[in-house]
């Protein structure tokens, strides 16, 4: 098991470089994957086959949109009219999630720059799903979510109404119908339609219901047609029709593909849990040993001080010093190694030496003169070293638990993807309820990172009873 | 001039019963090239002698004095990193009683051979494991068991390298704690042969700590015989084997089982006593079959000796019937008789119990005279003080060799 997660630790930076994790708070990095997708093979579950996500690149790149621009000058004013087509292939069982299109578009001063775009139905319809005027300049997008604008004042929200005349024109339903289905004060649905839905279903009446409706499988097109009045106007488009599945680990609210996450998880956690463990068992250690054999006063000193560590309530601190000064890695590293300077391992490791420093071979060191530090590192932490590496190998779960912990609480590292953070986040929405929509809940995101910090922790247990099994010979026999 | 002269060397522990009198009042000469058997009884303070003179104390020790003259200096007077730097292992090292517990178990042999090197002298690794090498050597060990580790030799093995280093250093005198005591017989007496070889070789002398007589007859040059914390008798090993003059060394050899002999082992009554409470007067009269009224019995003591006849069974019903016994002072004691009788009568009973029976009984010699008072009768005893050593020849402490007795 430990070996297996070493080896995912080393091959990690191959499969994600380090800069993929740099990027896990930057949300443009993440914008092709689709939103809270399950894992790809979880359809196997589903028992249907769940739609991928299709890319729809620019123009210019394999299997982008094709153009057409037209300029014409007539009475001196020049029009320039560019009109960008795709077209792709819907097999799938169920709807996509979400359907957007994105615009780089070059324009001058002058006001009436226009882009119409038009949405082609296997079925030979052909809706005009929104007209609007370009906002942002090249090299800029232009964001149009079909499915789930954001404002009234976003053009794509005219979506909305030019899908319900479309249906109102084709008797599929009534305004009546529709207003009852759809409720909205001052234009503003209360609970908008499902444009993914609605656009690619088989046209009947079925289609109002998104959990009745049918998919109709064949070919879509995109076709949009950009109006403008300067001879250097130009307007490329892309579109992103987003999947339901995703991947080995799935995605989470924002897009993020959860096996970077996850597997970036391994040697982060690898690293604090030894490096925390190391630190401070190996210090505890040394403590505890030159509390039992030099005694007396340093002794009462390391033992009180001990026990004063052992009462300061570790979490709460972190917690608060989280709050304050949001550490990194390093700085939650640094404070529970300072925090675990004297503990239980002093205790531990102090009574195993006043027990080893009453043996023959101490007083014989004694009488050839050996100084006393000389017989605390040369026999006395030599005899406890067995005992320490148990200890460490123990020690690695609470570390590793109690950084998933912090970072549960949102007061971990905020710029690394670690276990308890994916946890954290995905506790924060709410993934663990079930909805309609997602009947068993995002439960990839939570089972994944839960998987991982339980096989180490169980790794490093089971390596702690391997110790146990060495240093008491009694077990073995059994 | 003796390399190691120990004069009345104490040794107390502070324990929660009162001071323990490990070591009382031990003096003897070591000439060079002269082996010293301390022989004795487990607790008798013979590990406390060598421990004393190692300065090796545990943390309770509430008296430590005394003279300790190596080489002509009085070592006692060094402080503790002095003594630790010139006399540990560089004068004077141990062979440690258990063998098998006194190496490092964490350390390969040769490491540990080398160890005394590396702490007394700036010696690199490679100087002190040719050392580590020749040392081994001398005590019959091939080079190769260098690499290895402790629990990877036998236990004569272990004693082996255990000696070489005792010896690394070339110290003058050398204690040996038992170095034996947890040998086969075959492995014991090899072990000896090796001993007398390298003493004979480097001019060493030896301080044999040892329980076992033969050994010490083997080996020894002179023997002290240790009793609760005190030297009884010091001399000669072929005299004092021969001709014990102190009755303890006399049961003491005739404990020895002997192999076809008819005679069965005698052995010593009683337990050695109480060293948080030593006996007065001779330590060993409590114990001894020919002690008489000088050597030191004590009231309470006599007290104790009566209430166990009243008690044996071939002897309850010799005794006048005693109806309480009170102790006044070190040397006086009042007894009340039975009402039944009055107290002539009783003295008169006990004057004949004591002259009948004394020889067989050997406390009631230190009778010094009965009273009849008007209800009881009053004891006293004789005196009695420590023995010194008597003796030209030898010395042994026992009051019977102070008119040239016995």
């Amino acid at each position: 098991m430990l070996g297996f997660l070493i080896l995912v630790a080393l091959l990690v930076p191959l499969f994600a470089p380090y800069s993929v994790v740099q990027a896990w708070n930057d949300p443009s990095a993440w914008t092709n994957n689709p939103k809270l997708a399950a894992p790809e093979w979880s359809e196997i579950f589903a028992g249907k086959k769940l739609p991928r996500t299709i890319l729809l690149p620019y123009n210019g790149e394999t299997g982008g949109f094709t153009k057409a621009r037209v300029v014409v000058d007539e009475a001196g004013q020049t029009y320039v009219t560019v009109v960008l087509r795709s077209s792709f292939s819907f097999q799938a069982d169920a709807f996509p999630s979400e359907i957007a299109l994105y615009m780089t578009t070059v324009f001058g001063n002058q006001s009436g720059t226009q882009i119409r775009m038009f949405w082609d139905r296997p079925d030979g319809e052909e809706i005009n799903l929104f007209d609007a005027t370009p906002t942002v300049r090249a090299p800029f997008e232009n964001t149009f979510s079909l499915t789930t604008p954001a404002i009234k004042g976003d053009p794509a929200y005219s979506v909305y109404a030019n899908i319900r005349n479309w249906l109102i024109r084709k008797n599929i339903t009534t305004q009546t119908e529709w207003d009852q289905l759809y409720p909205s004060r001052g234009g503003i649905y209360d609970s908008p339609p499902k444009a993914e839905v609605l656009l690619m279903a088989q046209l009947n009446h079925n289609m109002l219901d998104p959990y009745s409706a049918q998919v109709l499988k064949g070919t879509y097109a995109f076709r949009i047609e950009f109006q403008g009045f300067a001879r250097t106007d130009d307007a490329n488009a892309r579109a992103v029709i987003y999947g339901r599945v995703y991947g080995i680990a799935g995605t989470d609210g924002s897009r993020r593909d959860l096996l970077v996450a996850l597997l970036w998880g391994a040697p982060v956690a690898l690293a604090f849990g030894l490096a925390g463990a190391l630190a401070s068992v190996l210090i505890q250690t040394i403590l505890g040993a030159i509390s039992g054999w030099y005694g007396g006063v340093i002794d009462e000193f390391l033992q009180r001080a001990a026990d004063f560590y052992l009462i300061i309530p570790t979490l709460p601190i972190l917690i608060l010093l989280g709050i304050l000064y949001r550490p990194s890695i390093y700085g939650i590293l640094f404070v529970l190694v300072i925090f675990g300077l004297v503990g239980a391992t002093t205790k531990v490791v102090r009574s195993i030496v006043l027990s080893v420093k009453e043996e023959q071979f101490i007083e014989a060191a004694k009488s050839y003169g050996a100084s006393r530090g000389r017989i605390l590192f040369r026999y006395i932490l030599p005899r406890v070293m067995p005992y320490t590496f148990a200890l460490i190998a123990l020690n690695v779960p609470a570390f590793i638990f109690l950084e998933a912990s912090l970072s549960f609480l949102g007061l971990g590292d905020p710029q690394l993807p670690t276990w308890g953070h994916i946890i954290g986040d995905a506790y924060s929405n709410d993934a663990l309820f079930a909805s309609r929509a997602f009947p068993s809940g995002l439960w990839w995101w939570v089972s994944f990172p839960a998987a991982g910090i339980i096989f180490t922790t169980v790794a490093f247990a089971l390596l702690g009873y391997a110790f146990d099994k060495v240093l008491n010979p009694r077990l073995r026999e059994q | 001039m003796p390399v190691l002269d120990v004069r009345n060397l104490v040794l107390w522990y502070r324990t929660r019963k009162g001071p323990v009198h490990a070591v009382d009042d031990i003096s003897f000469a070591l000439e060079p090239g002269q082996t010293i058997a301390l022989v004795g009884e487990s607790g008798s303070g013979k590990t406390s002698t060598a421990n004393a003179i190692l300065r090796l104390l545990p943390k309770n020790v509430s008296r430590f004095e005394g003279e300790v003259r190596f080489d002509g200096q009085d070592v006692m007077e060094y402080d503790d990193e002095t003594f630790r730097k010139t006399v540990r292992w560089r004068g004077i090292s141990m062979v440690f009683q258990g063998a098998m517990n006194a190496l490092n178990p964490t350390i390969r042999v040769g490491a540990q051979v080398a160890e005394p090197l590396m702490v007394h002298y700036d010696v690199d690794r490679e100087e002190a494991a040719d050392q580590a090498v020749e040392a081994l050597r001398k005590v019959g060990l091939s080079a190769d068991i260098v690499r290895r580790y402790p629990h990877e030799l036998s236990g004569g093995m272990k004693q082996r390298v255990i000696i070489a280093m005792s010896l690394i250093l070339k110290p003058k005198v050398v204690i040996l704690d038992e170095p034996t005591s947890a040998l086969d017989v075959m492995t014991q007496t090899n072990i000896i042969n090796l001993l007398k070889d390298l003493k004979n070789a480097e001019g060493l002398s030896y301080i044999f700590i040892t329980h076992d007589l033969g050994l010490a007859s083997e080996l020894a040059d002179l023997v002290g015989i240790v009793y609760a914390g005190q030297l009884v008798e010091v001399g000669p090993s072929e005299g004092v084997f021969v001709r014990p003059k102190h009755p303890y060394t006399g049961k003491l050899l005739a404990s020895v089982p002997r192999l076809r002999s008819e005679e069965a082992p005698d052995f010593i009554p009683g337990a050695p006593p109480d060293l948080t409470d030593p006996p007065p007067g001779c330590r060993f009269h409590l114990r001894c079959p020919v002690s008489f009224e000088k050597c030191g019995w004590s009231a309470a003591e006599f007290v104790e000796q009566v209430r166990l006849l009243q008690i044996a069974e071939e002897t309850k019903n010799k005794l006048p019937a005693i109806a309480e016994m009170t102790v006044k002072g070190d040397l006086n004691l009042l007894i009340k008789p039975q009402p039944n009788g009055t107290a002539a009568d009783f003295a008169e009973r006990l004057n004949s119990l004591i002259a009948g029976n004394k020889e067989v009984y050997r406390f009631l010699k230190s009778v010094e005279s009965v009273h009849p008072r008007t209800k009881s009768v009053e004891v006293k005893l004789h005196e009695g003080t420590p023995p010194p050593l008597f003796g030209e020849e030898w010395k042994a402490s026992c009051w019977l060799l102070a008119g040239g007795g016995a």
